[in-house]
């Protein structure tokens, strides 16, 4: 079953929390340099799945395969240094930092600053210049010095993004990044979102169906606690379970 | 901005390293001794607020390696005979930083209540096992000791006389308390930091938080047990004291009252708690008594403690609004 450039295998996932039943069976395969969508109603478990995928909880039982190698269970930092990263919903930044140092904070671990007892963060070329690069990348370069919590909304979204790329994935898992975004907001990121995430390998949930529609090559819709269809954009459009299922329940 | 406050960093630097040479021919010999046990002291707060105010982690137990260290040096310098001082020194912290690495190693996952009680519990431990084996701890009578000489190839130095120690003091745990201060600039301490603002982010930045959290109680042991190798070699004895609770009470009470949100607090608050103590004992029988309405005082009504009373006047002396101010962040 596995193919040569299948870089994530998510293989019959199942997830319950003390009896609540949130993922029952989640099957689905993500190519390398795919950009991925998983849709689905509230409550699907789209959240969960990335919890699962990134570390955060162990499934109950099922396995996930990245590059061949069964990752189910590892710990996030174990699983970042595998070069999969994920953003969160919720911004999850280090608020009474600036945005330099949010991002530095991510690109100086792999360069040998994690517990350095005698170099300072910036000492190291090679990790400012990544760090400028990214800044530049997701636009947040003029605001560099600004604490986190002084950013807009908008721009606190941005380093979210920028704080997942800072550990230079090839497996980027983004949940929800336009989440509470203006139409306008909303076109920019994803704009921004197709660039940084070029020539590599993008999971992304979303809501908004202009956005899924855009951006993603493959769509996976999750309806609960399974994946109810994967397919081309085109095909989840047109699929009568999808409509059933997804704007039964949201589009009324 | 950032030039400026260079200056006056290497200003308070000179400052403080002309007075800490000079002082001996200023004051008095008692003075001095009190001054010597102001900086042992401190470094003890400095590391205990490297656990509380930098990464947000109350202990209880603390004086365990204060203790620690206080032991370990009576201990080598009564059973090894012709040992050196700097060989009692460097034996003394092997011991303790392996102290540290077990005792972490139980704690490394925790944080909040539990790391609290768990410290306390740690503490209890040791205090028992320094009271109950007598045969090399002394039990409650303690052990007295002979300060080594220091012998640096072609002399010998006496380190008996009050100035003498004060001086071998004041370089030595100047330089590990300038490096403490270097410590929370470099990658490990803004990991620290970083951990307290968002662990969970941290982790998925690639970030082991135990692993960082283990290195962090190791080294905050290392300089608690240089503090307490000091204390037993200026006292010339080592007490259950040394390794009690009411040990791990003293430092946290110093750095409450000199404040958790700056490096430089836990110093003020170390001078403070001295200095009030030697001057209330000497008035009266009932000094714990003040100074602990002293401290529900400061508790309550200075909550960011001494430094953060002089930082916010400072700044309301510069006109600025800001006044609160969390520990510092490098560039």
């Amino acid at each position: 079953m596995q193919e040569p450039n299948d870089i994530l295998q998510v293989r019959n996932v199942y997830k319950d929390f003390s009896g609540l039943k949130v993922l029952t069976g989640v099957d689905f395969k993500v190519k390398e340099n795919e950009k991925h969508a998983v849709i689905g109603p509230n409550g699907a478990g789209k959240t969960t799945l990335f919890n699962i995928i990134s570390g955060k909880y162990k499934p109950s039982s099922g396995s996930i395969i990245f590059k061949g190698e069964d990752i189910s269970g590892r710990s996030p930092h174990v699983l970042t240094r595998m070069k999969v990263s994920r953003s969160f919903q919720i911004t999850n930044v280090f608020q009474e930092l600036n945005v330099l140092e949010n991002v530095r904070a991510g690109v100086r671990c792999d360069h040998g600053l994690r517990y350095h007892f005698l170099k300072t963060p910036g000492s190291i070329a090679e990790v400012n210049k990544k760090t400028e690069e990214i800044l530049t990348l997701v636009g947040l370069a003029e605001v560099k010095q600004t604490l986190a919590r002084e950013l807009s909304y908008g721009q606190q979204r941005a380093l979210e993004i920028a704080v997942t790329l800072s550990t230079e994935p090839e497996l980027i898992l983004l949940d929800e990044p336009t989440a509470g975004m203006t139409r306008e907001e909303t076109g920019e990121a994803i704009k921004m979102i197709d660039k940084v995430t070029a020539s590599k390998t993008l999971i992304i949930i979303e809501h908004d169906m202009d956005v899924v529609f855009s951006l993603a090559d493959t769509v996976s819709v999750l309806h609960n606690g399974s994946i109810l269809i994967s397919g081309s954009p085109e095909q989840i459009r047109n699929d009568q379970r999808v409509k059933d299922a997804y704007l039964g329940e949201e589009g009324d | 901005m950032k030039q400026r406050s260079h200056a006056s960093l290497l200003a308070w630097g000179t400052l403080i390293l002309v007075a800490g040479v000079l002082l001996p021919l200023a004051v008095r010999q008692y003075q001095l001794a009190i001054l010597t046990e102001i900086i042992i002291f401190a470094l003890f707060a400095v590391s205990y607020n490297l656990l509380l105010g930098y990464a947000g982690l109350l202990s209880f137990g603390h004086a365990m390696f204060f203790g620690t260290g206080a032991y370990t040096v009576a201990i080598v310098i009564n059973h090894i005979p012709s040992l050196s001082f700097f060989g009692a020194v460097i034996l003394s912290l092997s011991v303790t930083t392996i102290t540290g690495l077990v005792v972490g190693s139980f704690l490394l996952r925790h944080k909040g209540t539990p790391f609290a009680l768990l410290t306390l519990a740690f503490n209890a431990l040791f205090y028992a096992i320094a009271t109950k084996w007598h045969s090399i701890t002394g039990g409650d009578d303690g052990l007295s000791i002979f300060r080594p000489d220091i012998n640096i190839g072609f002399a010998q130095l006496s380190t008996s006389s009050i100035p003498a120690f004060y001086y071998i003091t004041f370089i030595i745990i100047g330089l590990v308390m300038l490096f403490s201060w270097y410590f929370t600039r470099t990658a490990m301490g803004q990991t620290v930091l970083l951990m307290r603002e968002n662990e969970e982010r941290m982790k998925f930045l690639g970030y082991n938080t135990n692993v960082s959290r283990l290195i962090l109680f190791v080294f905050t042991g290392f300089l608690a047990g240089l503090a307490g190798i000091f204390y037993a070699l200026f006292f010339q004895f080592t007490s259950i004291t040394a390794i009690s609770i009411d040990m791990s009470t003293i430092v946290l009470l110093m750095v409450i009252i000199g404040g958790t949100g700056s490096f430089v607090g836990p110093i003020i608050g170390a001078c403070v708690y001295i200095y009030l103590q030697d001057f209330l004992s000497d008035i009266t029988d009932r000094w714990p008594f003040i100074m602990g309405l002293i401290f529900i005082f400061m508790i309550l009504y200075v909550p960011k403690g001494l430094s953060g009373l002089i930082y916010s006047l400072i700044e309301r002396l510069r006109g600025r609004r800001h006044l609160s101010r969390k520990v510092e962040i490098a560039e």
